[in-house]
């Protein structure tokens, strides 16, 4: 299994009360499968791709990541395995605008202590995966947000996670970005990779490759 | 009220050490009641409420710990700086022999830096396992050490209201000097073999800790650094000060002498404090080996090489020794 949740809570607290946003998700994803979080603002997807990072703690219950219970981690190991093990994929790209394409997507391996012509390469690799490579000297602030979205992809990808976290990926994207975006999504499937993308977006209702969506409504998975 | 409780420094310090102390006391509370629920290995609301309040105990430590170890180098200057209102004294000696409860504070702060550092270590040991092996045995340095820094707080209440300016009290010459036929040094030591006993020792230290003899390690740098504590009082400092009669340990901290003390006592107490919290927290918590070795060597040889500087320059300026 390479994502197992058992019985998930996460409660916030505001202005002294307890505000449930997940309620008693258990949910077991395996290696290579591709999953839709379907749900309304509020529902509580992004909260749970937070969980499944590791970059949130939830009020109770277990968040394994082949068998490593991430929300149980200290931070330091938290960050080793999504580094090694998770990409992420945000609504609002999360680049930095100063930088190139291929410096942001560079960023995720500075870490990793790597050799710099290993990064390079791999950096490359990427940026052809999330077809972005005519644009990797460009810098992120002049992108559209098609290309925006594609360097996310492709910095996501740089590391090659075996789980890809998309939260609303196509929310800033017209029909024909959001349908590009969807394609390698396909490929990223095709190659193995185990997705999970939270989204409202009905494009993702019926995909054309193998997928499981799953309603969430209220902070509750729906049968 | 006393002088000395409204001279600026004191009350600077005394302000600063109760602000610490009330941290303390709040990461003292929430720790006692993690330490009495904690189980790891749940996935309840409790542990996972528990996990956010033990982070929070150890960021309250990190900071005020790292605070007290500014702390007792301000005490020093604080004391220092009080000799002008104490008859009699020319620095912090005479001022910290003001009365009975000087000497047992220095003490005590000294012995709670030395456990900081080794809860410092256990922290350190413990943020790296997964599971936060070394918790338990962590909170447990931390509670005593609360319990001594309970009394420390006590002590230095005592100590600056009862510091009496209208008393004369002795100056570091007569408090350090040699009276009549008296041997200040240990074990009936002459000056020449506590010379030879503090570069053995210095030697001994560097060597089991290369060997990763950690019991015999732990001998030698509590010898040498009861042995160093003499060399630079009786032999050193009268390098420092340039004057065979003047053996003092804090009259090096002022300005005249560039603050040389400072260097001194940071790089010897830091550099022996950091190798025995390695060596005791290797052997508590069955390491595999130490794992300050750099550390130790760097801050060990600078003072060794700090003081024997001083006697050198003195020799190569005026062609003898004193």
């Amino acid at each position: 299994m390479m994502i197992q949740i058992e019985e998930l809570y996460k409660t916030f607290s505001h202005v002294g009360n307890d505000v449930p946003v997940l309620k008693d998700i258990s949910l077991n994803i395996h290696k290579g499968e591709c999953v839709v979080l379907q749900g309304v603002s509020g529902s509580g997807k992004t909260t749970l791709l937070s969980l499944i990072a590791g970059l949130d703690k939830p009020s109770s219950g277990k968040v394994l990541i082949e068998d490593e219970p991430i929300s149980k981690l200290p931070d330091l190991f938290a960050s080793e395995l999504r580094a090694k093990k998770i990409g992420m994929i945000f609504q609002h790209f999360n680049l930095f605008e100063h930088l190139s394409v291929g410096e942001n997507v560079t960023i995720p391996l500075i870490p990793s202590g790597m050799k710099l012509n290993v990064i390079h390469e791999k950096v490359d690799v990427a940026l052809h995966l999330a077809n972005i490579i005519h644009k990797k000297e460009s810098l992120a602030s002049r992108l559209s947000g098609g290309e925006k979205q594609r360097t996310a992809i492709a910095r996501a990808l740089v590391a090659n996670p075996d789980i890809i976290l998309c939260d609303e990926p196509t929310a800033n994207l017209d029909r024909e970005n959001s349908l590009l975006f969807i394609d390698i999504i396909k490929e990223l499937h095709s190659m193995g990779k185990t997705i999970v993308i939270a989204t409202h977006d009905p494009l993702f209702d019926h995909l054309d490759f193998e997928s499981t969506v799953i309603p969430m409504v209220d902070g509750k998975i729906v049968k | 009220m006393n002088e000395v409780l409204l001279s600026n420094q004191v009350i600077v310090y005394l302000l600063s050490e109760s602000i610490l102390f009330l941290l303390l006391f709040v990461a003292f509370i929430v720790s006692l009641k993690v330490l009495m629920k904690w189980d790891f290995e749940r996935f309840t609301p409790l542990q996972f409420a528990l996990e956010r309040e033990a982070y929070l105990v150890t960021t309250i430590l990190l900071f005020t710990f790292s605070m007290k170890f500014l702390m007792i180098i301000y005490f020093i200057f604080s004391i220092d700086a009080l000799s002008l209102l104490v008859p009699g004294a020319m620095c912090a000696a005479g001022v910290i022999t003001a009365n009975e409860y000087g000497s047992y504070l220095l003490i005590l702060k000294l012995v709670i830096l030395f456990f900081l550092t080794l809860w410092f270590y256990i922290n350190t040991y413990d943020m790296r396992t997964k599971n936060h092996q070394w918790f338990k045995k962590k909170s447990w340095v931390f509670s005593f050490i609360f319990l001594l820094i309970v009394i420390e707080l006590v002590l230095d209440l005592k100590y600056f209201s009862n510091i009496d300016t209208h008393l004369p009290v002795s100056c570091c010459s007569a408090l350090f000097g040699q009276l009549e036929g008296a041997n200040p040094l240990p074990f009936g030591l002459t000056v020449p073999l506590l010379l030879v006993l503090f570069y053995l020792l210095y030697v001994l230290v560097l060597l089991t800790l290369k060997t990763n003899q950690t019991l015999l390690y732990i001998l030698a740098n509590i010898l040498f650094v009861y042995i160093a504590y003499y060399a630079v009082v009786y032999f050193f400092g009268t390098y420092i000060y340039e004057l065979p009669t003047h053996k003092c340990p804090f009259c090096m901290l002022q300005a005249e002498y560039m603050y040389v003390g400072y260097f001194l006592w940071i790089s010897l107490f830091v550099g022996t404090y950091i190798g025995l919290s390695d060596a005791i927290s290797t052997l508590w918590l069955k390491l595999s080996h130490t794992r300050s070795q750099k550390t130790v060597t760097y801050l060990l040889s600078f003072f060794v090489l700090l003081c024997t500087a001083y006697v050198a320059i003195y020799y190569f300026k005026n062609g003898v020794l004193l």
